[in-house]
């Protein structure tokens, strides 16, 4: 007796969700474009915004950045719940561990006294920097039109959060494991003058009304201080003997890095946008213009502090040859 | 001696990330014949196949490297001219 064995196909009735059929036609999709186009409800809103009348629930018009298609930037991360958890989780367990060795050899408490000064006064105050921006992604998070960019948002405002834990566990263990430090940092974000450009700058983007205008200026802040501080700061640290600071320095970077990708997609979408791009290029323009000095006055301060603890950095000097985000050059480096 | 040329394919395992390879294979390779079996996916093409790196990391959304290509494939036919790390090359080299 013999078996024939056969397989047969049964063809799906549909590959996919109706809101990919609708904009892809009917194709397998990644989970990413099934979990982000056109999930942002249109109509049928219940309840207006009482506190915004003429503006309805979600809306393109809580911005002055426009796109014809909400949905014509996507992430090219692709974060949704599960990569953007799974990566971060790797990013902050990275962090861990690094911080769990400096902590076997007590290597932050062996930082040479002017480092351990500059860390504790100029980058462990940088947490309450941190919930500021973080503020002001969950605008964006709230008044972004289009789940794909919302959603962008949302994930950048935990990420300031966990940003803002890595340097609260970098100043407690400063402190080895004890809180001062980081009661010192509030005090230092409070009162210390080397701070209150910052502070008084990222005040002031959080009341912006208009979400993108706000997440652009903590771009343009970012793009100053994550390299001066995380990158510029490298070199001098391994010569100085506080290679302790770089092993922590480096997972800000790659957090920066991953963040630039985001924005840089969606500040060049709205550049190129085929009805708005004008426009949008306009605002762009005018927001890295009304920012970008007050950015680096902001950024300038914490550099001349730092030259004051430790001079061998030369901060001013790698602040002025950074360069600042691509949306923000002049003539054609916007695109 | 016929001047058609023969004929490069690919069998990669059908699953999420390597949709995405998919994609950017088509992509880059327009004359592609997909043919869909249970859990399988059979590339075609005349002449040769060609897989860039930089195509599948836009369309994976993350870094990618050449070597997990091998994580994909069930068979092939032909030969792989070039595997660096930037790009993979399928075709007959005789």
């Amino acid at each position: 007796m013999q078996y024939e064995l056969r397989y047969r196909v049964i063809e799906a009735k549909r590959n996919t969700y109706q809101n990919i059929i609708d904009r892809l036609g009917d194709q397998p999709a990644s989970r990413y474009l099934e979990g982000t186009l056109d999930v942002q409800p249109r109509e049928n809103f219940h309840y207006r915004p009482t506190w915004a009348p003429g503006r309805e629930l979600y809306d393109p018009r809580f911005t002055a950045l426009r796109l014809t298609d909400s949905y014509s930037f996507t992430d090219p991360r692709q974060y949704y719940y599960t990569p953007y958890v799974t990566q971060r989780s790797a990013l902050h367990d990275e962090f861990g561990k690094t911080l769990a060795y400096l902590q076997d050899r007590e290597l932050l408490a062996r930082l040479p006294e002017t480092w351990h000064t500059m860390l504790t006064s100029v980058v462990v105050p940088l947490r309450h920097y941190e919930s500021a921006a973080q503020l002001v992604s969950v605008a964006g998070a709230r008044f972004a039109d289009g789940t794909s960019i919302e959603q962008c948002c949302t994930f950048a405002a935990f990420d300031r959060i966990g940003n803002a834990q890595m340097l609260s566990r970098m100043g407690i263990e400063l402190d080895s494991g004890h809180g001062g430090v980081l009661d010192a940092a509030k005090q230092n974000w409070l009162d210390a003058e080397h701070l209150q450009p910052l502070r008084r700058l990222a005040e002031e983007i959080m009341v912006t009304s208009d979400w993108a205008e706000g997440l652009l200026a903590v771009d343009l802040v970012d793009s100053l201080i994550y390299p001066l501080l995380y990158q510029g700061l490298d070199e001098a640290a391994l010569l100085g003997g506080a290679g302790a600071y770089s092993l922590l320095a480096q997972h800000f970077t790659a957090w920066f890095t991953d963040q630039r990708k985001w924005i840089d997609a969606l500040t060049r979408t709205w550049a190129e946008d085929p009805a708005n791009g004008e426009d949008n290029r306009t605002t762009l323009a005018r927001i890295a213009q009304t920012w970008q000095p007050r950015a680096r006055g902001a950024s300038a301060a914490l550099a001349s502090a730092i030259d004051s603890h430790e001079p061998g950095v030369h901060a001013t000097e790698v602040l002025a040859d950074i360069a600042g985000p691509g949306w923000a050059q002049p003539a054609g480096g916007a695109a | 001696m016929s001047s058609t040329l023969r004929k490069v394919g690919i069998d990669i395992q059908e699953s999420e990330d390597n949709r995405a390879l998919i994609d950017a294979i088509r992509a880059d390779n327009p004359d592609l014949t997909i043919r869909h079996l249970p859990g399988l996916v059979k590339l075609q093409a005349a002449g040769q196949i060609v897989i860039n790196r930089q195509t599948v990391e836009e369309k994976l959304g993350r870094e990618w490297d050449t070597g997990e290509f091998q994580l994909a494939i069930v068979s092939y036919a032909g030969n792989f001219s070039e595997w660096d790390d930037d790009r993979i090359l399928v075709k007959w080299e005789h």
